[in-house]
């Protein structure tokens, strides 16, 4: 036997055990893995061999060593507004010449031609997220939010004239802040609103609620808000009678306020700020 | 990739995290190669002695590629999106990945008693004495193997599941990665530097007292940094926020901790600031270099190195097979049953 053919045949041999010891690790792994424990685990769950192999997979959903709750109820989503690309389209491309037409036609008689409503009980809508606006009323449509007044009116109207009401205000402007309302913020308000209490889980109110701030698309603009309807919104979040905020966070932050703490952030939010 | 650049306005959460996993291991190995290198190649020469076996030098290395790229899911072991049976896999490969890291520990070491016994170093424990501490690259390499021992430790905790359950988003984490790659391989990265910057430049060291010195402030500025740091996480302290609220009574009793390991970073920084101070030595020095041999010979010098060994033809179809076995069908599952997108949020 020459050098070079008992190096290839140590080069060969190699090649061959290197290759068996990489693929025993891999297919121990798999044996294990895939066939073995999950078997075992799931018999002691009562789960059958065949189900307990799919879910080690991920081609079924769940674990193969629990039995999992099925709930069988459909979920009940807080709202039917989905925030989709498609959607976003339709805001987008909403008119606000039409807009003015049905504001005028329907809305103007409580919440004004420029949006400021007529009445504190009615919330000002000039300058309002369009976003915020489209959802309320969509929400009132489809029965997520109910008011006397509201929930006909939202039915009456169809989709893309939703979008261009809320076009419409969203273009209206402000009205000048009272300066004297900007001086009297209490401190302690001040600093809910911008920094929250994390030791109540608060988050500020800033963090949401002021433009650009970056928080969910649907988060009102509450600047130059009216005072009462604060109030309410706030305390029909507490006690759940309102229910349309995603993932329950008003719902989570409102019961936490007392009571002289929602009367100042009304005031707060009375004024204007940019 | 085609969501940042505006193609896409949604982005699959799943998928993305389970390619930033695939390539997320396979990076912090390709940071820990060269300190690797260093400590087969330089280490053993810089003490005086040989390397203790060639083949199990070369054996780590290719067992440290196959066993650190195709494990990236066990960065996902907390995420819903994979099915356990993938996850044992890979955890299992991880596993193997001990291997190499303790045949690195066991061959240096005995590079580096070989090294210490030349010197006159006697008994069981007898030979570390003798071993030229005074010698940077040779007291990085004592400092990092002193490292790794507890990050190392650590990351076994991490690839456990049921442990890792418990240290899941919690400071340890963070702790974690600065103890082994802020200090094991960089202090590795210094070493290598002091090393060839003479060769690179032409410029000895006028002394080596100042190159010991920010080495040790480094090992200390980091041990006092990420030890009470794993201390935290093990008490709870998450991980990803922006701030603390000290306020909070448990949290405040994190405080000092938080301090301490603030003053372990300032020796960092302190340590920081010597090392690029001591390269500016050399780089503006005038002392010509004495070049010295830099690379280690083997205690036997291979006659013949099997062909597997000498080249990554191999090992790449291997790495092939275990990748399409291990992320084949966790990355299809995709493809074959989408899950629903997550819109993306732009700052504007």
């Amino acid at each position: 036997m020459t050098q070079s053919s008992g190096s290839e045949s140590h080069d060969r041999q190699w090649r061959i055990w290197a290759s068996v010891a990489v693929l025993a690790t891999v297919l121990s792994g798999i044996l294990l893995g895939v066939l073995i424990i999950p078997v075992v685990q799931g018999r002691s769950a009562g789960i059958d061999a065949y189900t307990a192999i799919c879910r080690a997979l991920g081609v079924l959903p769940g674990s193969p060593a629990r039995q999992q709750i099925v709930d069988r109820t459909p979920p009940t989503p807080v709202s039917q507004v989905v925030w989709t690309p498609g959607l976003l389209q339709v805001l987008a491309d909403a008119n606000p010449v039409r807009g003015k037409a049905k504001v005028q036609e329907v809305c103007s008689a409580c919440h004004g031609e420029r949006g400021v409503s007529v009445s504190p009980q009615f919330p000002n809508l000039a300058g309002q997220s369009g976003a915020a606006i489209y959802k309320q009323l969509s929400d009132y449509r489809s029965g997520s939010r109910t008011n006397q007044v509201m929930t006909d009116i939202a039915k009456s109207l169809d989709e893309a004239t939703l979008a261009d009401v809320a076009a419409y205000y969203a273009a209206q402007p402000k009205r000048n802040p009272d300066p004297a309302t900007l001086a009297e913020s209490p401190p302690a308000i001040v600093h809910l609103v911008e920094l929250g209490d994390p030791g109540r889980n608060i988050p500020p109110c800033a963090a949401c609620h002021r433009p650009g701030s970056g928080g969910p698309i649907e988060a009102p603009n509450l600047s130059e808000q009216g005072r009462d309807y604060i109030v309410a919104q706030l305390k029909m979040y507490a006690t759940g009678d309102r229910r349309n905020d995603v993932y329950g966070r008003m719902r989570t932050i409102a019961p936490k306020l007392t009571s002289t703490e929602i009367d100042g952030l009304a005031a707060y939010y009375r004024a204007g700020f940019r | 990739m085609s969501t940042a650049a505006s193609v896409m306005q949604t982005i699959d959460a799943g998928l993305a995290r389970t390619l930033f996993s695939w390539t997320l291991h396979a990076i912090v190995y390709f940071w820990l190669i060269p300190a690797y290198i260093a400590f087969y190649t330089i280490v053993p020469r810089a003490a005086g002695g040989r390397l203790y076996s060639d083949t199990m030098g070369r054996l780590s290395f290719v067992l440290l590629m196959l066993y650190s790229v195709p494990v990236g899911i066990h960065h996902l072991l907390m995420d819903p999106e994979h099915g356990t049976g993938w996850k044992f896999i890979q955890v299992l490969l991880t596993g193997f990945v001990t291997a190499p890291t303790l045949m690195t520990i066991f061959s240096v070491t005995a590079s580096v008693e070989i090294a210490g016994r030349l010197r006159g170093g006697r008994g069981v424990f007898g030979w570390i004495a003798a071993v030229p501490w005074d010698r940077p690259v040779v007291l990085a390499g004592g400092l990092s193997f002193i490292m790794l021992g507890l990050g190392g430790f650590g990351g076994l905790i991490n690839m456990g599941y049921g442990m890792n359950a418990m240290i899941h988003n919690t400071a340890w984490v963070t702790a974690h990665f600065h103890l082994i790659f802020g200090g094991s391989a960089v202090i590795m990265y210094f070493a290598i530097a002091y090393a060839i910057w003479p060769r690179l430049t032409g410029r000895e060291h006028p002394s080596l007292a100042p190159l010991r010195l920010q080495l040790w402030l480094w090992f200390i500025g980091m041990m006092v940094m990420t030890l009470p740091w794993h201390w935290l996480g093990l008490q709870g302290q998450w991980r990803r926020v922006a701030n603390f609220n000290y306020a909070d009574p448990i949290i405040a009793a994190w405080g000092p901790w938080v301090i301490v390991s603030l003053c372990g970073a300032f020796v960092l920084l302190t340590s920081a600031l010597l090392f690029v101070r001591n390269l500016a030595v050399v780089h503006l020095g005038t002392l010509p270099v004495r070049v010295r041999p830099l690379y280690a010979i083997a205690v036997n010098p291979p006659q013949h190195v099997p062909a597997a060994l000498n080249g990554f033809g191999l090992w790449n179809v291997l790495l092939l097979v275990l990748m399409l076995l291990a992320y084949g069908y966790p990355v299809a599952q995709f493809v074959i049953t989408p899950s629903p997108s997550a819109m993306v949020h732009r700052i504007d």
